[in-house]
């Protein structure tokens, strides 16, 4: 079966990423996926959140504020807004939007190019802050690689949100060799290590395809691809997927490692 | 019994943000609970009013009637401060008045304490205005404020003759106002209510309301820098420090906004 006729499959099936469901209740997390640097995976990241939340039938917001492609509104139109932060009604729309739905959870795909001043007007309005009284957690998922430009920028995150838990994500394409807690400690409460797997040139060209889900290649038994190609590509969600379990409970039950540690 | 306090905010050009530094001045006292009350010389429709009706009369600064209305009633009033919001072209023949009725003296005696917030444009006219100011002024407390609110560049000004007029008077202190998202601004103005009302998402009437929480962000973020410009000038000292009348600005606006949330 080839790669295109795989929608098909998946309707048959009675799956539908337009009609998601929430399944887990409650109120949703912010997740902002960001670097201030090009090319360092954020939008595969904020992808594969997005497909997380819909491998798990629970409702999912993404907002888009790059402006080149491929994006996320490329991967994901269904549930993809594109923001424009250059205009007071741009920002209206978005973050009045951020903290105005509780229930489905968001992600922010924030590119380099914006990263300043998605931050800089996030800090001079409180969004984070005000999104945490509303019982909205934001999540700042910090894409790190070698430059120092990118440490500073973590620095600066770290100062300004201080009370967000702002999270390290190893790339490995990207961050071979960074240690975790030189320039990029995690100082909130969630502890987990978060990695993008390597993947190999066949598998990237393959997940590079707009109309690729990873959520639906998870639930499909074969689409075609040759064994030692489909056994990689599950172990990457399958991986991806586990360490987002845990930031998920971690999240929700609160990170216990720094309560054991001071115990007595 | 603590000396009156008198703020005049005034400038004889007109669109440079007299009522909207007065409205700072109202909300920063109001969040310290200093009693103030404020008259609004826009005769007879009044500007001020419309932001804080509770504490605010329309008066004809330039009659007797209401002269007296205003400073023969400094020592019965329960108010601590009493703001005069100067319409334009009247700055002047206002501080003409108040020297005539024997006011300056007052406070050059101690008997009062007077403040002059003189809100400038950006036309070299503001700075011949500072000159003609400030004879008037002596021993009362000169507030230069420089008002970006608009956007304004102070293109006219060369900052070397500015800073020559500036150094003329010694005891003058300068202000800035920061610039405000157009936006933001006009929709306090469409509301009608104090910004402390606006930022803790409240009407004119003090029910909660829907205003947009980025307007709101820009809003609490620009008056946290305009009352530490007041904070930074102490003009807390002017009215005498209080018990809780000390806590930082930003604080403050904080808990507005958390309440708003709550």
């Amino acid at each position: 079966m080839s790669i295109l006729s795989f929608d098909d499959e998946i309707e048959e099936r009675g799956y539908d990423v337009r009609a998601r469901r929430d399944a887990g209740g409650g109120t949703g997390p912010l997740y902002i996926v960001c670097s201030p640097r090009k090319s360092v995976g954020k939008t595969l990241l904020a992808r594969l959140i997005a497909e997380f939340y819909f491998a798990h039938d629970r409702p999912i917001a993404a907002f888009d504020l790059a402006d080149e492609g491929p994006q996320l509104s490329d991967f994901l139109p269904d549930v993809t807004t594109a923001v424009e932060l250059g205009s007071m009604r741009g920002q209206m729309g978005f973050f009045d939007r951020l903290i105005g739905e509780k229930h489905a959870a968001k992600v922010v795909d924030v590119s380099h190019r914006m990263f300043r001043d998605f931050f800089v007007i996030a800090n001079k309005i409180g969004i984070l802050e005000e999104a945490s009284r509303r019982g909205i957690e934001p999540i700042i998922l910090f894409l790190i690689d070698p430059d120092e430009k990118s440490a500073g920028a973590y620095s600066i995150l770290q100062r300004w949100f201080a009370e967000i838990s702002l999270l390290p994500v190893r790339n490995q394409i990207v961050s071979n060799g960074i240690p975790y807690w030189g320039s990029f400690p995690n100082e909130s409460p969630i502890h987990v290590a978060l990695e993008v797997p390597l993947l190999s040139a066949s598998v990237k060209n393959l997940i590079a395809q707009t109309s690729f889900s990873f959520a639906r290649f998870q639930r499909t038994q074969s689409i075609g691809l040759p064994v030692r190609l489909d056994d990689e590509l599950r172990g990457f969600i399958r991986r991806v997927f586990r360490q987002f379990c845990e930031m998920e409970q971690r999240r929700m039950c609160g990170d216990v490692r720094g309560h054991w540690s001071s115990s007595p | 019994m603590a000396k009156p306090v008198v703020v005049l905010v005034g400038a004889d050009k007109g669109g440079v943000g007299k009522t909207t530094v007065s409205r700072t001045i109202l909300d920063y006292l109001a969040a310290r609970k200093i009693p103030t009350r404020a008259f609004d010389t826009e005769w007879p429709r009044g500007t001020l009013k419309r932001f804080h009706p509770d504490i605010t009369e329309v008066v004809d600064v330039t009659s007797v009637a209401d002269q007296m209305k205003i400073f023969d009633t400094l020592e019965t009033s329960s108010a601590a401060v009493t703001l005069i919001d100067v319409r334009a072209g009247i700055m002047s023949s206002t501080l003409n008045a108040l020297r005539n009725i024997g006011f300056l003296d007052a406070g050059r005696k101690g008997q009062l304490t007077f403040a002059l917030f003189h809100i400038l444009g950006s036309s070299i006219a503001s700075l011949d205005e500072i000159a003609e100011t400030s004879h008037y002024l002596a021993d009362a407390k000169y507030f230069l404020v420089k008002n970006f609110i608009n956007n304004t560049s102070f293109f006219e000004w060369d900052q070397a003759t500015y800073n020559s007029y500036f150094k003329q008077f010694k005891d003058a202190v300068e202000i800035t106002i920061p610039q405000l998202s157009e936006m933001a601004y006009e929709q306090v103005e469409l509301v009608a209510a104090p910004f402390t009302n606006f930022i803790a998402n409240k009407a004119a009437n003090g029910l909660p309301a829907n205003h947009s929480f980025v307007l709101r962000g820009y809003v609490r973020h620009w008056l946290e820098n305009v009352w530490s410009e007041f904070d930074r000038v102490k003009f807390l000292d002017l009215v005498g420090v209080r018990e809780g009348a000390t806590e930082a600005t930003k604080p403050r606006l904080m808990k507005l906004a958390e309440a708003a949330a709550s």
